[in-house]
This record gives C-alpha cells, sequence and structure tokens, in this order.
C-alpha cells in the first residue's frame, strides 16, 4: 500500500514527533512518503519527505500515485492549514490529535480569511442556535475558545466531513466521532517515544534539595490544568507544604501568571511553587527524571490523548489525573484519578502520596509497563495500516453513495423524501451494509 | 456511429412513442448506423415512484456507444456524454397540466416536493445535451416557457410516406384512427345533420370504448343518415387506409389539445388532401392553415358541417388546399432525411 | 400469460443471451403467451457495476406480467412477485475467474469490497426466485459453489430444430463455429493429419473480432501439412440456408472447444440434422450430451484419438447414422425441447 502521510514535520511541533516514529514503523509495512508543508528547517525522517508548497500546488496526478492519503490534525493553524484545505479536496484518513478544534477553525476564518460571518455560519451549521449565539458572543469580546463553553463546540466535525475514515487516540473520542461521522472510525493508541537514555543534569543543578518531594506540571499553562486547584491543595497542607516543591514547565501570559502568583501568596508558598516558563527539551527531560509526582490535571479534556502523561508514564512516574476523557481509560493501578466535580480530594491524594514513596513506586512502575506496551509506534504503524485496509473496503460503497447522493443532490431531492430511505434500504438490502 | 435510443416503457402498451421509437431505429439503420433501443421500465403510481425511477435511470450506463438519442422522460436522464434529445415528451404533469384535472400528482406538500424535483432535474440534465430537439412548436414552447430552455422543432415523419396516393376527390371526409373522447370522432358524426351538401363521413378505426362505439352508430342510424355516415368499427389495414385516403374529398383530424400535428393530418397531406381540424385542437395549426392548407373551425357541429359543404362545393379549391398542403410538408422537411442528419450530427 | 423477459446486452456485442432470449420470445409468443422482452444495457467495467445493481433494484415491473423470466446476469436483480431466473452465466469476473489472470477486477482492498459487493446483490436477486434454472451442469455447480444455491438445469433448445434434416452421410466433418482459438478448430486439423481415410473437413463460422492471425494460422497449417485438398475453410457468415445444408450433408460434426459450460449449439444442430458429435473429454459441457459410442464420440484432446474417431465414422457410415439418430434421442431424453422448458419456467 502506498500512503502520502501529511503532517507538520516542524521541530516544534508534538504531533510532528510522532509522525517521525510512527512512519518509520509504517515503512516496514507499507510504503510511505511523509508530505509536508512547511518551508525551512524540519525534522527528520527516516522515509522519503516531500515538501509542497501548498494544497493547492498539490495536483491530482501526484495524489494518484498514492493508494491513500492520511492527514494529521491539531487545533494549530500554522500547522494544519494547508493539511486541512487538501483533505476537503482529496478525501483520506483523518487522525484527530485533538478533541477542540475551535481555535483552529476561530483563527481561520477570523484571522487568514477575515470573515467572521464564515465563522458564524459554521458555529450555526454544526450546532443550530445555540452555536450561532456562541459565535456572537465570541465576536463581541467573549471567545468561546478561552472558555470552558468550548467543549460543547470543538468544531472537530468540520474536519471530518466527508473523510474516507477517522482515527483518534481514545476510545471516548472516537464514540463522540462517531455521533458526528457515519464512516470508519478507529482509536489506536497515540505513538510516543520518550528519550530516557539521553544524560541529565543532577538533581541540585535544578536547584531542588534530595530531601524535598519534587511535584511538577508540564504544558502550556492555563485554566484548563487546574494548576490554581493544585495551588489551593497545597496550601491546604500546611506546613507540611514546606517539604514540597510544584514546579510548573510551561509557558504562561502575563496576567494569568500574575493571578496564579496571587494564589501563591494568599496560600503563603512562596517557597514552594516555582513558575519556570518554557524550557529547552534537555531542561525539560531533567525535572521529568527527578520528578517524584507528575501533576496532570485537565478540565475539560481538549486533547485527544495527552502526550505529556504518557511521557510521564513512560518516564515512570506516579501521575495524577482528571478523571475524564483520555485519562479515564488509563488503568486504575497506573494513575490516580480525580473526580473533577470533587477536586478537594486532590489535598488528601497529595498529602498521601508525598508520605509514601513505595505508593509512588508501585504506581510509576505499572504506569511505566502499561506506556512502554501500549504507545508503541510499532503498534500504531500496525494498527493504522488494518484500518487503512478497512478504509479502503468501505469505499467502493462509499463512493456509490456519494454518486447517488449527488444525483439527489442535482434534482434537488430533500433529506425528508421518501427516496433517500429507499436507497439506503435497498443498497443495505443487496450490498449487506449501510 | 452506434447509436443508442432511449425511451421510456409501460409493458405490454404500445402507442405513438414506441412506433416512433422502432421508426427511428430502423431508419438509423437504414442510413447505415448501428441502433439499438433502450426501452426503460417507468412507474408512477404511487408518485413516490416517479423519484425511484428517474434516479434509477441515471444509474444506468451505455458502455460502446458513441450517440444517445433521448426520447421521454425518464428514460431521457441516463447519462451519456454524447446525447441528443428528441423530446416527445416531458412530464406534463409537473408542467402545464398541474392545476387542470389531469395533474396526476396530489396538491399536497409531498405531490408538490415531487414536482418540484422532476423540474429541478429537467433544469440540471437537459442542458448538458449536444442539442435538444422536440417533436412540435408546443413542446418547444413549453420547454422554454417553464424550463427557459431553447430546442429546434423536428418533425416525426411517418414510417414510409411513398405509399400514400392521390385519386379522385371524391365525396367524403375520411377520419381514421383511434376512436375515443379526445379524438372526438362523435362530434364529427353529430355535424353531419348540418350538412347541406351531400358530402359523406367515413369514420374507420378501433373504438377504446363501448359508448363511443354506440354513439357513432346511433348517430349512422338515424333516418336519412345511412348513406351520410360510414362507420368502419375495427382496426384497418394499411393498404385500406391508404385507399380511403386517396379516394377521399378531405380528412378531418379534430383531437381536443394535442402537442403535434398527428399521423393523421401527415397522412391526409402526403395524400394531397386537405384537412379539417379544430381551433382547440393544438398542434394541428404547425400544417392546417385556414383557407390554405384547409379548414380550422370552432368546435362546434355547424361550423364543421359548413367546412365539409366548402370542400365538397369547390373540389378544385379542396384539391389546391391538399397541394399546398403537401408542399408545406415538403417545405418542413418533415423527411426522414433531415431527421437522421440532424439526430447524428 | 404475460410474460416479461428481463435480460442484460452489452450494447453492439453479440452475447450468447441473444439467442436464448430471442428463441423464448419466439416459442412463448407461438403458445399464444403475451411476451415483453427487456434488454437493458449494462457496462462490466470495474468500478461501474454497482451503480448499476442497484437501478435494477429501483426499477419497479412488481406490477406487470404473471411472471418475469430473468436471463443474464443482472437481470435477476429486478423485484417481482414471480420471478423465475434462467440463469446463463455469472459475472465471471468476480467468480470463476477471480484469482485468474482474467479477474478484472484489481486485487486491492477497493476490488475486493468490490467483488463481496456483487457477490452479496446476487445472493439476495437469486434468492428471491421462486424457481432458479441454470441452462448447463456447470453454471448449476457454480451456483452451489459460489452462492450456496440449488439450481435446476433446463437446457435451451434449438429455436428452429425442424429447418435441420439429414440429407444422407456425406464425406466430410464439420467444424461449425466462431472462428477462435478457444474454439480449437486448430485441433481439428491437425487430427485430421492422422486419419489415414480421405475423410475432408469442413471449417465454417465468423472469427471474432481480433481473430484474423488466428485464421491466418489455421490456413497456414493446413498448407503446410498438405491438407488444401481435404480441408475447406469458411471464415465469413455463413447464412442460414447454407448452414443448414452443410450440416444435412455431412457425415458427423466435431464440436470440442476448451472448457465451455455448456455443449453448444452447434451439438444440437448436429443431432438435429441426426448427425453424431465427435468431442473430447476436456470440452466441457458437451459431455453431458454425447456419450461415446451411443450418439457420438468423446475422446481425450488428443489429435491421434481424435483422428481414428474421424476414420471410425467415415469407415461406417452405418454407424454414423445410427449414431445420428442415437443423438436426437439424447436430446430428447434429457429434456431439451421447448415443451419441458415451457412447463418448468411456466410452472
Amino acid at each position: 500500500m502506498r500512503i502520502a502521510w501529511f503532517t507538520p514535520l516542524s521541530r516544534k511541533s508534538a504531533i510532528a514527533r510522532a509522525s517521525v516514529a510512527i512512519a518509520a514503523e509504517l515503512a516496514q509495512l507499507a510504503d510511505v512518503h511523509i508530505c509536508h508543508f512547511e518551508p525551512g528547517e524540519v525534522r527528520e525522517a527516516a522515509v522519503p519527505v516531500k515538501r509542497f508548497a501548498s494544497a493547492a500546488a498539490l495536483d491530482d496526478r501526484t495524489l494518484e500515485n498514492y493508494d491513500l492519503a492520511v492527514y494529521n490534525f491539531g487545533n494549530y493553524l500554522p500547522f494544519h492549514r494547508e493539511i486541512f484545505l487538501l483533505s476537503r479536496h482529496w478525501p483520506g484518513i483523518c487522525i484527530l490529535h485533538d478533541i477542540i478544534m475551535h481555535h483552529f477553525f476561530a483563527a481561520y476564518y477570523l484571522e487568514d480569511l477575515h470573515s467572521p460571518a464564515a465563522y458564524s455560519l459554521l458555529m450555526e451549521r454544526l450546532y443550530g442556535e445555540p452555536g450561532a449565539s456562541a459565535a456572537a458572543r465570541s465576536l463581541s469580546g467573549q471567545p468561546v475558545w478561552e472558555s470552558s463553553e468550548v467543549g460543547s463546540f470543538p468544531l472537530f466535525e468540520e474536519v471530518v466531513q466527508g473523510a474516507l475514515g477517522v482515527v483518534t487516540h481514545s476510545e471516548f473520542f472516537r464514540r463522540r466521532v462517531a455521533q458526528n461521522f457515519t464512516g470508519p472510525t478507529r482509536r489506536i493508541p497515540l505513538a510516543y517515544d520518550a528519550d530516557r537514555s539521553s544524560p541529565v543534569v543532577p538533581r541540585s543543578h535544578l536547584g531542588v534539595e534530595e530531601d524535598r518531594v519534587l511535584l511538577i506540571t508540564v504544558g502550556h499553562v492555563n485554566p484548563n490544568k487546574r494548576i490554581e486547584a493544585v495551588i489551593e491543595a497545597l496550601g491546604s497542607l500546611g506546613s507540611a507544604a514546606g517539604r514540597l516543591v510544584y514546579a510548573v514547565l510551561g509557558p504562561a501570559s502575563p496576567e494569568y501568571q500574575r493571578k496564579l502568583e496571587e494564589a501563591v501568596r494568599r496560600n503563603r508558598l512562596e517557597g514552594v511553587v516555582r513558575f519556570l516558563g518554557h524550557v529547552p527539551d534537555d531542561v525539560l527531560r531533567a525535572w521529568l527524571s527527578h520528578a517524584d509526582i507528575c501533576i496532570n490535571l485537565r478540565f475539560p479534556a481538549t486533547e485527544g490523548a495527552s502526550a505529556s502523561a504518557i511521557e510521564e508514564m513512560l518516564f515512570g512516574k506516579p501521575v495524577i489525573v482528571t478523571d475524564t476523557g483520555f485519562y479515564s481509560e488509563l488503568p486504575a493501578d497506573c494513575v490516580v484519578k480525580i473526580d473533577p466535580a470533587r477536586e478537594d480530594d486532590l489535598a488528601g491524594v497529595l498529602s498521601r502520596l508525598v508520605a509514601d514513596p513505595a505508593a509512588r513506586k508501585a504506581l510509576g512502575d505499572a504506569a511505566w509497563r502499561f506506556a512502554e506496551s501500549e504507545y508503541r509506534a510499532s503498534r500504531y504503524a500496525k494498527e493504522l495500516l488494518d484500518f487503512a485496509w478497512e478504509v479502503r473496503a468501505a469505499r467502493p460503497l462509499l463512493t456509490l453513495a456519494d454518486r447517488v447522493a449527488n444525483e439527489c443532490y442535482r434534482m434537488g431531492i430533500a433529506a425528508d423524501m421518501p427516496i433517500v430511505d429507499t436507497i439506503a434500504r435497498e443498497m443495505g438490502g443487496i450490498f449487506g451494509r449501510r | 456511429m452506434k447509436i443508442a435510443v432511449l425511451n421510456n416503457c409501460v409493458p405490454f402498451l404500445r402507442g405513438g412513442a414506441e412506433h416512433l421509437a422502432d421508426a427511428l431505429a430502423a431508419k438509423l439503420a437504414e442510413y447505415g448506423h448501428q441502433p439499438l433501443l433502450v426501452r426503460v421500465p417507468f412507474r408512477w403510481e404511487p408518485p413516490q415512484k416517479i423519484i425511484d425511477h428517474m434516479l434509477a435511470c441515471r444509474l444506468l450506463r451505455l458502455p460502446n456507444v458513441d450517440r444517445a438519442i433521448a426520447l421521454k422522460f425518464p428514460a431521457f436522464y441516463v447519462p451519456h456524454p454524447n446525447k441528443v434529445f428528441w423530446l416527445l415528451h416531458q412530464f406534463r404533469q409537473a408542467y402545464d397540466l398541474w392545476g387542470t384535472r389531469f395533474q396526476g400528482l396530489p396538491d399536497t406538500a409531498d405531490g408538490r416536493a415531487i414536482r418540484d424535483v422532476i423540474v429541478q432535474a429537467d433544469n440540471s440534465y437537459l442542458p448538458e445535451a449536444r442539442k435538444i430537439y422536440t417533436n412540435s412548436r408546443v413542446t418547444s414552447d413549453r420547454l422554454k416557457k417553464f424550463n427557459g430552455l431553447d430546442s429546434e422543432v423536428l418533425y416525426p415523419p411517418l414510417l414510409s410516406h411513398s405509399q400514400y396516393l392521390c385519386g379522385e376527390y371524391g365525396d367524403y371526409i375520411f377520419c381514421p384512427g383511434r376512436i375515443n373522447a379526445t379524438k372526438r370522432q362523435r362530434l364529427l358524426a353529430e355535424s353531419m345533420q348540418f350538412c347541406r351538401t351531400p358530402v359523406a363521413l367515413l369514420v374507420a378505426g378501433k373504438t377504446e370504448t363501448a359508448g363511443d362505439a354506440e354513439a357513432i352508430q346511433a348517430l349512422a342510424g338515424r333516418s336519412g343518415m345511412e348513406k351520410r355516415i360510414r362507420f368502419i368499427d375495427r382496426f384497418i389495414a394499411e393498404s385500406e387506409k391508404v385507399e380511403w385516403f386517396s379516394q377521399s374529398l378531405g380528412c378531418a383530424y379534430i383531437p381536443y389539445d394535442e402537442d403535434s400535428y398527428g399521423y393523421v393530418t401527415l397522412e391526409s397531406y402526403l395524400s394531397r388532401k386537405p384537412v379539417i381540424t379544430c381551433t382547440d385542437s393544438g398542434g394541428t395549426d404547425a400544417l392546417v392553415k385556414d383557407g390554405v392548407t384547409g379548414h380550422r373551425v370552432a368546435p362546434e357541429p355547424r361550423a364543421l358541417a359548413a367546412a365539409m359543404d366548402q370542400l365538397y362545393a369547390d373540389k378544385q379549391k379542396a384539391r389546391n388546399m391538399g397541394e399546398a398542403g403537401y408542399a408545406l410538408v415538403q417545405s418542413l422537411r418533415i423527411n426522414w432525411d433531415n431527421v437522421v442528419e440532424k439526430l447524428t450530427r | 400469460m404475460k410474460i416479461l423477459i428481463a435480460t442484460s446486452v452489452t450494447p453492439f456485442v453479440e452475447g450468447g443471451a441473444t439467442y436464448i432470449v430471442d428463441s423464448l420470445s419466439q416459442h412463448l409468443q407461438a403458445r399464444s403467451h403475451e411476451v415483453e422482452v427487456l434488454r437493458f444495457p449494462v457496462s462490466e467495467k470495474y468500478p461501474e457495476l454497482l451503480d448499476q445493481l442497484l437501478a435494477f433494484r429501483l426499477l419497479d415491473l412488481t406490477q406487470h406480467g404473471d411472471r418475469l423470466i430473468a436471463i443474464r446476469t443482472p437481470a435477476h436483480l429486478l423485484k417481482h412477485p414471480h420471478k423465475v431466473v434462467w440463469f446463463i452465466h455469472h459475472y465471471r469476473c468476480a467468480y470463476d475467474l477471480w484469482g485468474t489472470k482474467y479477474q478484472g477486477i484489481p486485487d486491492t482492498p477497493e476490488g475486493v469490497a468490490y467483488r463481496d459487493a456483487i457477490i452479496a446483490a446476487d445472493n439476495v436477486g437469486l434468492r428471491e426466485a421462486a424457481a432458479l434454472f441454470s441452462n448447463s451442469t456447470v453454471v448449476r455447480d457454480r451456483l452451489k459453489k459460489f452462492n450456496g444455491l440449488d439450481a435446476e438445469v433446463l437446457y435451451p433448445p434449438l429455436s428452429d430444430p425442424q429447418r435441420f434434416h439429414s440429407e444422407g452421410t456425406g464425406d466430410y466433418l464439420l467444424y461449425f463455429a466462431r472462428i477462435t482459438h478457444h474454439k480449437r478448430q486448430w485441433l481439428a486439423v491437425e487430427s485430421l493429419r492422422y486419419t489415414d481415410t480421405p475423410v475432408r473437413l469442413v471449417i465454417a463460422g465468423c472469427p471474432d473480432p481480433g481473430e484474423e492471425p488466428y485464421v491466418d494460422d489455421l490456413r497456414r497449417a493446413i498448407e503446410k501439412y498438405g491438407l488444401s485438398r481435404r480441408v475447406t475453410l469458411i471464415s465469413e457468415w455463413v447464412h442460414e440456408a447454407e448452414k443448414v445444408d452443410l450440416f444435412a450433408r455431412c457425415l458427423g460434426v466435431l464440436y470440442f472447444p476448451f472448457d465451455e459450460d455448456s455443449y453448444g449449439y452447434a451439438s444440437l444442430e448436429a443431432h438435429a440434422s441426426r448427425k453424431p458429435v465427435l468431442t473430447t473429454t476436456d470440452s466441457g459441457g458437451t459431455v453431458e450430451l454425447v456419450v461415446n459410442g451411443r450418439n457420438g464420440f468423446v475422446t481425450p484432446a488428443d489429435p491421434e484419438l481424435i483422428g481414428h474417431a474421424m476414420d471410425q465414422l467415415y469407415q461406417d457410415q452405418d454407424l454414423a447414422r445410427r449414431m445420428g439418430e442415437a443423438g436426437a434421442e439424447r436430446v430428447d431424453e434429457i429434456g431439451i425441447h421447448w415443451d419441458r422448458v415451457m412447463a418448468r419456467l411456466l410452472a
């Protein structure tokens, strides 16, 4: 099978990292070309890499050389715009790394196309009146994508329309996609390789004493990560918090940073909580290596799967997560799950784990064993190829359905006319499926 | 060329369109083409079935065919890149019959939705043809009015023109063809009593209902009418028809609102005999020009009687009008050379 | 009764079904039934078939006719309250040619799914039939193997057997068939080399498009083996009257195509003319009709053995005549006649 694997390839893209690993494994089973649209320096790959200037620059003859196109989607417009445009023209398999694609479309319609009307239309088309209202709010200074409401308007539906098949990295998201997409869907555990072998600096270099218990949270600092709740929980530990260091590794906006610092002062945790901002990869690896507990809360869950949680598990760490989305599907003996409606439990969980190194080790070891086999690129490649076969086998009937739909469209046949049911019934009747 | 002729089909029923399709196929072969007559079943009751058949036609294929000639709805939707229409029929129930008692489709939301689909389908697919021909001015006008499409009239010839003869201009008006209420032979029979000349009427053809037969028999049986109305209630042979035309004074063809001029009109002019028709007969006016090639009168017994009397009283004029009609047919190129040339162009 | 006959045609390509459909229509009308024949154009090009299969389900003939007799695939997909299928062959690319170089459908996931869809549709359409017939045991066996269905064999007879007759036993063997490689006229020429008698050979038939090289090969072989005086090769359309005459005056008929489903109309024409048929063990359906030693010879496809059988006929004209008579009996015995066809189709 000849696969065109469309992905960002930038060093700054985590999806690019996953793509390189997966493509390398997939190349054992199929002919894979990584196809990307970025100029300048990009990651290296073990398979042939094809660069294109834009979706428009790709002609059909080139695409016809492949049996299937695979499109990797994330919420960040600059990395995924051309991929999106191409997927409209040339249906393929869509891999949804993020559930929430709202930021992508907001940026596309509002910043790229300067068309608030198109953004509003999209919201209304997919979500009806509530969507139209939310769009109106967004346009009048209360952006939906910066509120917790965004979970109700994810906009992934716009990405999957017309796809031949959709891959997600968690079962809950696959089910959600299947409610809006009638073609084949598959959940495949995200491929992730963690670099545990490169040497890291000792703890002292990080400024953390050996007798302090190190807690970390990794990633872009925003309300979704529930850091305020962590600060409150640490505050409720009273003097016991003095034995801890809580390092927050990731950039924050100045206002939000001020807000968090205010919470730190209120809870008298100045010696405990440290905001380190964005750190280079090798520094991050050092923190991960030395961490005693990883705090990886999310609410609502916006990612299809959490690369950071997977990485933390691959480093053999005990991870505290919110019991939602992707995290709910993690085995109970590998991570500690907090009920999002009962965030107060966090204080109790923290004090227990801080006091019990054996429990921490047990969790960390279990997490490592699980993650090591679940998130392999070789497994991803094999399952993806299997899905590709399934998707290709579905094509003849899908293509027939498309042709019929096109004729119905040309004749102005409305969705509620009896012929629509007749077609579904007859096709199902003779071909054995919808 | 390898040519597919697309017609619809109701099993076990053959009408004018079927005969024309057969004739077209035969003529295409005669002119050196390879014809294939494609007859697609059509069911229109209940109305939802119409859509089923429209879609079915879109899903059929014509491999190894150079040209498709499409005649009727919905068979004319079968896709082909090199298609020419010789439109005999749109689905009139959605067009000029809508709002009349012949509407056929129910005036409900569903019925209107079906009508709208038919119109939209015609608007979507007919323009894809290389060229649209129709069988009459009436059909062309409707196509322009309802669908905004231009078309050229291409009159359908009879299978053979050469067997018609012109003998005497006798004493009777000939009225051949299927006998039913739309063709209004009864009206002709009723007119005879108002004739002042000894002109006679010969009605010949198969009746479709017992009622029509009885009514004409009764009119023929009335006192004084025995020699005036002759009624042959059966299917007549070609040779009989040719003979009766050749010896007739003229022909009467007075259907109600037909699209085309009708084969009878054409047969009459090929026999060089004038035609009497009515002002509400529809497309007969393409050939029957009042005072020039025949008479066009109100559908009313005295007017019809007067027209018949006029022919009888001035046989020279009748002859002239018959010849004029023949010349008109020639000038309109109602022949297979013209038809085949245009449809295979 | 009012009877619909539905079949498919590939436009402007002569197909085997034309004869069976026309003769069935003719004989039904002769028995005072009203017949409407519907010939649907069908494209077999990948991947167009699925669209057309759906079209066949949407066309509604259920209100017409007391019977719908479906002949060539995919006519059996039409719906009818009393559907009778007289199955002559599958869409072979999806069936017995699948897995061979004649598969026609690509060996990709799409191709496999396409093939599965065709088989699924056939299974539905065929199972709706009130009665399922096949034109040969070979086709019956394929229906069982691929579709899990039991069909009754119903042999298609000649449309006008009475036109054929015998005018004695002549001095030539006749091979009357389309001239194309798998009909193996070349084997007849090869076999003639091994004859000891002066028996002659007449090969007659229309070459298939593209088979001119094969015809040239035949001529060259005839030349090469010095058989020019003994072999007549007519490679063009032969009129009915001339055909009937060739059959009437021959000694016997050769018919040994490679592995055909049916016994072939040539075999029936032979027996209608009261002539024996010489065929081979690998010809396929002919062995259902020809019983070795009774109404002809069935030999291995070996030129020497075939040549020997040719000599036998030449040397024993009485044998040839008796075998010819037995042929007529055999045809009747296995039911290749219109009374049987009518009785079974209209039951």
